[in-house]
C-alpha cells in the first residue's frame, strides 16, 4: 500500500527539531495528564480508553494531499481507513484489536457473498434501510453504480481496477458510465439487480477471495443522480456515520455527524465525535509537535512519526506509554531473479539468502522500531494463516551464516562467488543504504554486486519492473516493498510471486518466479471457499517460495505511533497497521 | 523609469499617470506569456532531454496502479500526448476564453480567465489559487507592516545612537534575523510558544471576517518569523541610509534655519533616506505575496507558498502554471507601483 | 557699543577625534556692526567656515568643544541653552551656503522649503507662508516667482537656486547674514549677480553681512572689513582698504600676488604660495605660516618657536606677524615689484 509523502522542507528542518529534541527531553506531552496512558504498544493488542462518551472534535492531520476524497478513486490505505467514516462498503474489517481484525465481515450487505456457479457467481444481498446522508434509501443499483465507476480509467483513475480484472467481460468493453451516459448508465452487465437488495456479480474466473474485493471503499453505494463524476469526491453522499459539511480542496475537510445513520445497522463504526475535521498539507513534524502537544488528535497518515518525535517518545517513559509500534503490512525486501545468471541455479539464490546480514537490513530501514522487525518469511504476521518459519537462519543468525553460503556457492558451482547487479530507488536514503548493506555483507563471500539506482517513479514501468531491462541489465537483486490490497495468501502472494503475472511492463513479479507448485497453490486458493482450507495454502506458499530462495525477506515494516491521550477506543486495526479511524471518540 | 511629463516636477498630471498604468499594464501581459512558455519549457523539455516521453510522463498521474489503458486514456484527457505548442494553445485559449469541462455527469464552463484544471484532482486551479490568497495576503501583509515599522524605527534609533551599544546591540540582533533560516526561527517560535507553553496553540488561518481577533492572535508566530528576517534587513538598511542622508548638506540648511531637530531628522533627513526603502519594500512584498513559501510550510498555513510546494511535488502543471503566473503578476504588479511610487516621493525622477 | 551686532571674542573651536584634537579655530576675535560686511578669508582648512557653523551654533551635537565668547545682540551664545540658539536660527541670524543643488531638499519644493523657514518662526498660515515666499522669490530676482514657487530644486539653474538659498535665508529678516562661499560654485558672470543681490539686500534691510570665501576678488567688492585666517588663527583683521593697499601678513600678500586681476593691463606671473596648508592637529609651532613664508627667516628664529601676537600696525589694522614695520615695507615692495617684472605668462587653472 502506498505511504504518503512528507514534504521534502520538513526534512530541512529536521536538524533544528532534532537538536530541540534533544533539549526538549522529556516535556511531558500536553492535553490530559498521564493517567490514561496505558502503556507502550496497549492499543496492539486491546481497545485503549473504551467509552461510548460523546462530544468533541476530531481532529484529523495529514502531512500531504489525498489522492482523492471520493471512495471510488483512492488507493492510500490510510484513505481507506478514513473512508469508513463516510461510506459503508458490502464487507469491510471487523472493527476489533489483534487477529481478530483481519476478518472481513459483512457492512452493508447482510452476510458474506453467496456463491454459486462453481464460484463464478456471488450474490449479497443488503441491508433493506440503510439511507444515504439525505434520507434516500441505499438500493442495490447504487452498488453497482459504484461498482460501474472504477471502469472509467480516463475519469477516475487513482483507485485499484480489480473489477475491470475479475468480472466477466462484455463486448465492446465496458467503458464506465460516464461516456454516452443514456446507454452506459447502469450498462454494466456482469453486474445485475434482480431487486433493489440484492446485487450479482459474474466472474471471469473463479475467485474466492471476492469478499475481500468488496471490502475495497469501491463498493461504496453511490446514487447516480447524485454522481458529480470528477466532483464527487467534493461532497460524496455518505452511508457512514459522519457526513461532509465542507471540502476545502486539499486544505480542510470538515465532517458532521450523519443523522441518517443508525449504529445498529453498522456496528464496526461509532459516531462519538460531534465533528470530525482533517486538515490536509501540514508540515509533518508540526503535526508530530501537535499531537504531542495535545492540539491534535491523530495523524491520519498513520505511517508512525517522524524521527524527530521518535527520539522525544522513545527517550521519554511517559510519552512511550502512549505509543505503540505495530506491524504496518509491508514486507521490505529484495527480489532475487531466477532468470539472470548465475542466479537462475537456486543454490546461488540460498547463497545470497544466507550470506545477506539481516541486522543491516533492520538497521537501513531504521532499526527494530522505526524499520521493523527481521523477517525470515515473505508474508508478515498479519497475513491470514501466516506462520512463522526460519530457513536460512534470518532470526537464529541474523548477521548472517558465512559457511553455509560459502557451501552454496560450492554446490553452485561458483565457489568464489559471482557478480550481479543490484536496482533499488535512488530517491529513497532507506534502499540506498539497504544496497550498499548488501553490497558489503554479500562481498564477504565474494558475492560483487554494483549498484544500480533509479527513480520510483518509474522504478516499476520502466526498470527493475521491465524483464528484458533487468535481463539485459544483469540485475539479479531488485529491492521491493509490499502490502496487500487484502490480508490473505492470494492477496499477498499473487501479484508478487505467481507465474502468470509476470508481464513485461509494471512487472511486480520481478523475481520472475514461475514455479508450478505455487502457481497450483494460488488457482487452489483462488478456486477454494472454505476458509480454512484457503488459509491453509498461505504457510505452504510462503515456504515454497522460501525454498525457491526467490525472496530475501528484509523486514516486516513497523511504525510507532502515538496515541493521543484524548482518544477513546483507540487501537491498531492490523489490516491498515494504524489506528482504526471508524470507531475513535474523545474524552 | 520616467514618468513623461509635459510640466516635469508637477504632482503629474493623471492623464499621464493613467498613460504609464496602461502602458506598464500591456507589458505585464506580454511578460506573462513569456513566463508561462518559460515554464511550459521547463516543465516538458527537460523530462524530455533525460529521455522520458509522453507516456512515461501520464505515468505520474495515474496512481499507484498504472494500467496501459489507464495511461493512455490519462494521457490523451490531459493533453499530454499533443505537441508542446498545441497544449500551449490550448493553455492560452483556456486564460483567455475560458474551456469546458466534462466532469463525467455535467459539463462545466470555467471562465476567464481558467487556468485549467489540475492533473491530480481535476478540480479547476483558479478557485483553489484565489481561496489560498487570503491566507498569503494576511501573512505578507501582516508581517510588512511589521517588519517595515519595526526596521525602520531601529534602523532611525541606530543610526541616530551610532557607536553606542544600542547600536551594537540591535545591528548584533539583526544580523542575527538576516542569518537565521525562517524555518529555523519558525520551529523556535513553536516549540516555545506553541507546543511547550500553549500561549499560541494550534496555528490555523481563521479568515479576518470570521473572527478577526483569533484572525490575529493565530499569525503573530508566522508574523514575527517573517518579520524577523526583514526587519533585520530592513533595520541595517534604514541605518545606512540615514547615516548617509544626515551627513547631506540639506539636513546642514534645514538645521540653519532653526527646525526642531526631530522635524531635522523626519521631515528632512528619513524622508529622503526611506526612498531606496520604500522601492524595496514594494519588492519584497510583491514576491511574498507569491507565496511565502518556507513560512507557510513551516506553520501549515495553506497559501500560495504551500500551494506550490505541493503542485511541484505532485509535477501537477496546470497548478504549478497557475501558481507562477499569478505570482510573476504580484512582482510585475508590485514592480509598477514601485516605480510610480519612486516618481512620487522623489521628483527627480519625473523630470 | 550701539551699532555692533555681533561680537566674537576669543573664539576656539576644538573636535577631539581618534588622531588628536584638531584646533578648527584657535583664538578668533572680531566685530561686526549692522549694515557692515565683514569678508573671512583662507584657504581650505583656514577655519573659516567652523568659525560660522559656530555662530549659527550648528556644531551642536557633535563633539566639538567651543570656548570663548559669540555675543549676537549682547547675547552670549557661547553655552546658551541649545533651544534657545536654535529660534535665534533663521530668525536673527540665517545661513547661506556653498552648494545650493545640495543644500536644499530635492524632495520639497522650493517654495516649500522657503515658506517653512517663515513657519518655524512665525504662527501663520500656509497660505501667507506660500504668499511671503513668492514674495521673497520675486525680491531675489527670480522671474515668475508664482509659478517657480512649486518648481523643485533640480529645475532651477545654478544662479537662482543660489538666489533662492538666500530668499529662504532672509524670509525672517536676520540681522545677521552669513554667505559661506556663495559664488563658488557659480559660473562667472552669475557670481557678479548673486554677489550684487547681497549687495542690494544688505541695503535694504539693513542686515550685517559675513562673506566667506577663499577669493579676494569676492570680497574686494563687498567687504567693508576682511579678516584673512590662517590654520585657524587670525592672520590680518582690518578695514577692506587697509588689507588691499597696506596688506601686512606675508600671507596676505601671497593671496594677493595669486589672484588674478582683470584690472592689469598686461598679465602678470601669478605667484603661488608654496606649500599646503597645516595640519590642525599638529600645528607647526610659532608662527603657523612659517613653513610657507618667504621670510621667516628674517625673525632672527621668532618664527619658529613664538606665536606671534596681533599687532595693531594702524588704526584698526592687525596683523600677526614678527616681521617688523620696516621689514614689511620692504618686502611687500620687492614682492609687488617681482610680480610685476615677471614675463606674461598666460593664465592656467593651476596657477590660481
Amino acid at each position: 500500500m502506498r505511504r504518503p509523502r512528507t514534504i521534502g522542507l520538513a526534512a530541512l528542518g529536521m536538524a533544528a527539531a532534532l537538536a530541540l529534541a534533544a533539549c526538549g527531553g522529556s516535556s511531558g506531552g500536553g492535553g490530559s495528564s498521564s493517567s490514561s496512558s496505558a502503556g507502550f504498544n496497549a492499543a496492539v493488542t486491546s481497545v485503549v480508553n473504551p467509552s461510548s462518551h460523546k462530544g468533541g472534535t476530531l481532529t484529523f492531520g495529514d502531512s500531504s494531499t489525498p489522492d482523492s476524497t471520493d471512495p471510488g478513486n483512492t488507493y492510500y490505505a490510510f484513505m481507506w481507513n478514513l473512508t469508513r467514516l463516510y461510506t459503508m462498503p458490502l464487507m469491510t474489517y471487523k472493527s476489533c484489536p489483534g487477529k481478530c481484525g483481519l476478518q472481513v465481515v459483512p457492512d452493508l450487505a447482510t452476510g458474506p457473498g453467496v456463491v454459486t456457479d462453481n464460484g463464478l457467481t456471488w450474490t449479497y444481498h443488503i441491508q433493506p434501510n440503510i439511507k444515504f446522508e439525505d434520507g434516500t434509501t441505499v438500493t442495490s443499483a447504487d452498488v453497482k453504480y459504484a461498482v460501474e465507476r472504477t471502469f472509467d480509467r480516463a475519469k477516475l483513475p487513482l483507485g485499484p481496477n480489480y473489477f475491470s480484472l475479475l468480472l466477466a467481460p462484455q463486448k465492446p468493453a465496458y467503458p464506465g458510465p460516464f461516456t454516452d451516459r443514456s446507454k452506459n448508465l447502469m450498462g454494466l452487465k456482469a453486474v445485475t439487480t434482480p431487486n433493489a437488495t440484492t446485487v450479482v456479480f459474474q466472474l471471469a474466473h473463479p475467485f474466492a477471495d471476492f469478499n475481500y474485493v468488496v471490502a475495497i471503499p469501491q463498493t461504496a453505494p453511490v446514487p447516480p443522480n447524485k454522481d458529480t463524476g470528477t466532483n464527487y469526491q467534493l461532497h460524496p453522499m455518505s452511508t457512514g456515520p459522519y457526513k461532509f459539511s465542507s471540502y476545502q480542496l486539499n486544505k480542510q475537510l470538515t465532517m458532521v455527524p450523519n443523522t441518517f445513520w443508525k449504529a445498529s445497522t453498522d456496528p464496526n463504526a461509532k459516531q462519538l465525535a460531534s465533528k470530525v475535521t482533517v486538515t490536509w498539507n501540514m508540515n509533518a513534524n508540526d503535526i508530530d509537535n501537535r499531537l504531542l502537544a495535545g492540539d491534535l488528535d491523530v495523524d491520519a497518515a498513520g505511517t508512525g512519526v517522524q524521527a524527530a518525535a521518535r527520539a522525544k517518545i522513545l527517550s521519554s517513559p511517559t510519552l512511550k506509554a502512549s505509543s505503540d509500534n505495530p506491524i504496518s503490512g509491508f514486507l521490505w525486501f529484495t527480489y532475487i531473479n531466477t532468470k539472470v545468471a548465475p542466479l537462475n541455479n537456486v543454490d546461488c539464490r540460498i547463497a545470497v539468502e544466507y550470506a545477506a546480514n539481516k541486522t543491516n537490513y533492520q538497521t537501513a530501514y531504521g532499526g527494530p522500531v522505526a524499520g521493523g522487525q527481521i523477517a525470515s518469511t515473505v508474508a508478515p504476521p498479519n497475513v491470514i494463516g501466516q506462520k512463522a518459519f526460519d530457513l536460512y537462519e534470518a532470526t537464529s543468525k541474523p548477521n548472517g551464516d558465512l559457511a553455509k553460503a560459502k557451501a552454496a556457492l560450492k554446490a553452485c558451482g561458483k565457489p568464489n562467488g559471482f557478480s550481479t547487479g543490484m536496482a533499488y530507488r535512488s530517491d529513497r536514503p532507506k534502499e540506498v543504504a539497504t544496497a550498499q548493506a548488501l553490497q558489503a555483507s554479500l562481498a564477504q563471500v565474494g558475492i560483487k554486486l554494483s549498484l544500480h539506482g533509479y527513480p520510483s517513479g518509474t522504478y516499476f514501468s520502466n526498470f527493475a519492473g521491465v524483464p528484458n531491462y533487468v535481463h539485459s541489465h544483469n540485475l539479479g537483486l531488485d529491492i521491493g516493498g509490499w502490502a496487500p490490497d487484502w490480508p490473505d495468501g492470494y492477496g499477498f502472494f499473487d501479484f508478487i510471486a505467481a507465474g502468470n503475472t509476470i508481464s513485461p511492463a509494471g512487472n511486480t513479479n520481478i523475481e520472475e518466479l514461475n514455479d508450478p507448485v505455487v502457481n497450483n497453490l494460488l488457482n487452489k486458493m483462488a478456486t477454494t471457499t472454505d476458509a480454512t482450507t484457503r488459509n491453509s495454502y498461505t504457510a505452504q506458499i510462503d515456504m515454497q517460495i522460501m525454498k525457491d530462495a526467490a525472496i530475501l525477506p528484509g523486514v516486516y515494516a513497523k511504525s510507532l505511533l502515538y496515541r493521543s491521550p484524548n482518544l477513546t477506543n483507540v487501537y491498531v486495526q492490523p489490516y491498515y497497521g494504524m489506528y482504526n479511524y471508524a470507531v475513535l471518540g474523545l474524552k | 523609469m520616467l514618468l513623461p511629463g509635459r510640466n516635469p516636477g508637477r504632482a503629474a498630471a493623471p492623464g499621464i499617470v493613467i498613460t504609464f498604468i496602461i502602458r506598464r499594464l500591456v507589458a505585464t501581459v506580454f511578460l506573462l506569456i513569456v513566463v508561462s512558455m518559460i515554464t511550459f519549457a521547463i516543465f516538458f523539455l527537460i523530462p524530455r532531454l533525460a529521455g522520458q516521453n509522453s507516456y512515461e510522463l501520464a505515468t505520474q498521474y495515474v496512481g499507484r496502479n498504472p494500467t496501459r489503458a489507464a495511461v493512455l486514456a490519462t494521457e490523451t484527457k490531459l493533453g499530454l500526448d499533443k505537441p508542446i505548442y498545441v497544449q500551449y494553445g490550448t493553455f492560452l485559449k483556456a486564460i483567455v476564453f475560458g474551456t469546458h469541462y466534462n466532469s463525467g455527469t455535467s459539463t462545466t464552463y470555467c471562465t476567464p480567465p481558467c487556468f485549467g484544471y489540475s492533473f491530480r484532482s481535476q478540480q479547476p486551479v483558479w478557485p483553489q489559487m484565489v481561496s489560498d490568497i487570503p491566507v498569503t495576503l494576511s501573512l505578507a501583509v501582516g508581517a510588512a507592516v511589521l517588519w517595515l515599522v519595526g526596521g525602520v524605527a531601529i534602523g532611525v534609533l541606530s543610526a541616530l545612537r551610532r557607536g553606542t551599544f544600542f547600536d551594537r546591540f540591535s545591528m548584533g540582533v539583526a544580523l542575527l534575523g538576516v542569518s537565521l533560516p525562517i524555518f529555523f526561527t519558525g520551529l523556535i517560535l513553536l516549540e516555545l510558544f506553541s507546543y511547550k507553553w500553549p500561549i499560541f496553540p494550534n496555528v490555523t488561518f481563521v479568515p479576518i471576517t470570521q473572527n478577526p481577533l483569533l484572525w490575529a492572535r493565530n499569525l503573530v508566530l508566522p508574523w514575527i518569523c517573517l518579520a524577523f528576517l526583514y526587519a533585520a534587513l530592513y533595520a541595517r538598511l534604514t541605518r545606512a541610509g540615514m547615516l548617509e542622508t544626515m551627513s547631506e548638506d540639506y539636513i546642514r540648511t534645514a538645521r540653519a534655519k532653526g527646525l526642531r531637530e526631530r522635524k531635522v531628522i523626519f521631515k528632512h533627513g528619513l524622508r529622503a533616506a526611506l526612498t531606496p526603502i520604500v522601492t524595496i519594500f514594494g519588492m519584497d512584498l510583491g514576491l511574498l505575496l507569491g507565496g511565502a513559501i518556507l513560512t507557510e510550510v513551516t506553520f501549515s498555513l495553506h497559501g500560495l507558498g504551500l500551494f506550490t510546494v505541493e503542485a511541484v511535488q505532485n509535477q501537477d502543471l496546470p497548478e504549478i502554471l497557475g501558481v507562477t503566473m499569478l505570482a510573476a503578476f504580484f512582482i510585475v504588479i508590485a514592480n509598477m507601483v514601485v516605480d510610480i511610487l519612486y516618481a512620487v516621493v522623489d521628483p527627480r525622477v519625473r523630470a | 557699543m550701539p551699532g555692533t551686532l555681533l561680537e566674537v571674542s576669543d573664539l576656539r573651536i576644538h573636535f577631539p577625534t581618534g588622531d588628536g584634537l584638531v584646533k578648527a579655530v584657535d583664538g578668533v576675535s572680531f566685530s561686526l556692526d549692522r549694515g557692515r560686511t565683514l569678508g573671512i578669508v583662507g584657504e581650505s582648512g583656514s577655519g573659516k567656515s567652523v568659525t560660522s557653523l559656530g555662530i549659527m551654533g550648528l556644531h551642536q551635537g557633535s563633539s566639538a568643544q567651543i570656548s570663548g565668547h559669540i555675543r549676537l545682540d549682547g547675547e552670549e551664545l557661547v553655552g546658551a541653552p541649545p533651544a534657545r540658539v536654535r529660534e535665534l536660527r533663521g530668525s536673527k541670524m540665517a545661513m547661506i551656503f556653498q552648494d545650493p543643488l545640495s543644500a536644499l531638499h530635492p524632495y520639497y519644493t522650493v517654495g516649500a522649503q522657503v515658506a517653512e523657514a517663515y513657519l518655524v518662526h512665525n504662527h501663520v498660515g500656509k497660505k501667507a507662508a506660500r504668499k511671503h515666499a513668492i514674495d521673497l522669490l520675486g525680491r531675489v530676482g527670480i522671474p515668475q516667482p508664482a509659478t517657480r514657487v512649486d518648481d523643485y530644486p533640480h529645475q532651477f539653474s545654478g544662479g537662482m537656486r543660489q538666489r533662492a538659498m538666500i530668499a529662504m535665508a532672509l524670509s525672517c529678516d536676520p540681522e545677521l547674514l552669513i554667505a559661506d562661499e556663495p559664488t563658488t560654485a557659480l559660473d562667472v558672470t552669475v557670481q557678479a549677480q548673486i554677489l550684487d543681490l547681497i549687495w542690494d539686500l544688505q541695503v535694504e534691510y539693513h542686515s550685517a553681512v559675513i562673506i566667506i570665501t577663499h577669493d579676494l576678488g569676492v570680497v574686494a567688492e563687498l567687504a567693508d572689513d576682511i579678516l584673512v585666517m590662517y590654520a585657524g588663527r587670525m592672520a590680518e583683521y582690518g578695514s577692506a582698504e587697509d588689507i588691499f593697499d597696506q596688506p601686512g601678513h606675508p600671507y596676505t600678500w601671497g593671496l594677493l600676488g595669486s589672484m588674478p586681476r582683470i584690472d592689469e593691463a598686461r598679465l602678470e606671473r601669478l605667484i603661488p604660495i608654496k606649500g599646503t596648508p597645516p595640519s590642525l592637529i599638529n600645528v607647526p609651532p610659532g608662527c603657523p605660516f612659517h613653513p610657507r613664508c618667504r621670510y621667516a627667516g628674517m625673525t632672527d628664529g621668532r618664527s619658529q618657536t613664538e606665536i606671534p601676537a596681533l599687532h595693531e600696525v594702524e588704526p584698526g589694522h592687525l596683523v600677526a606677524c614678527h616681521l617688523t614695520a620696516d621689514q614689511r615695507r620692504t618686502m611687500r615692495a620687492a614682492q609687488v615689484l617681482e610680480e610685476a617684472e615677471a614675463p606674461a605668462v598666460r593664465m592656467t587653472q593651476g596657477d590660481v
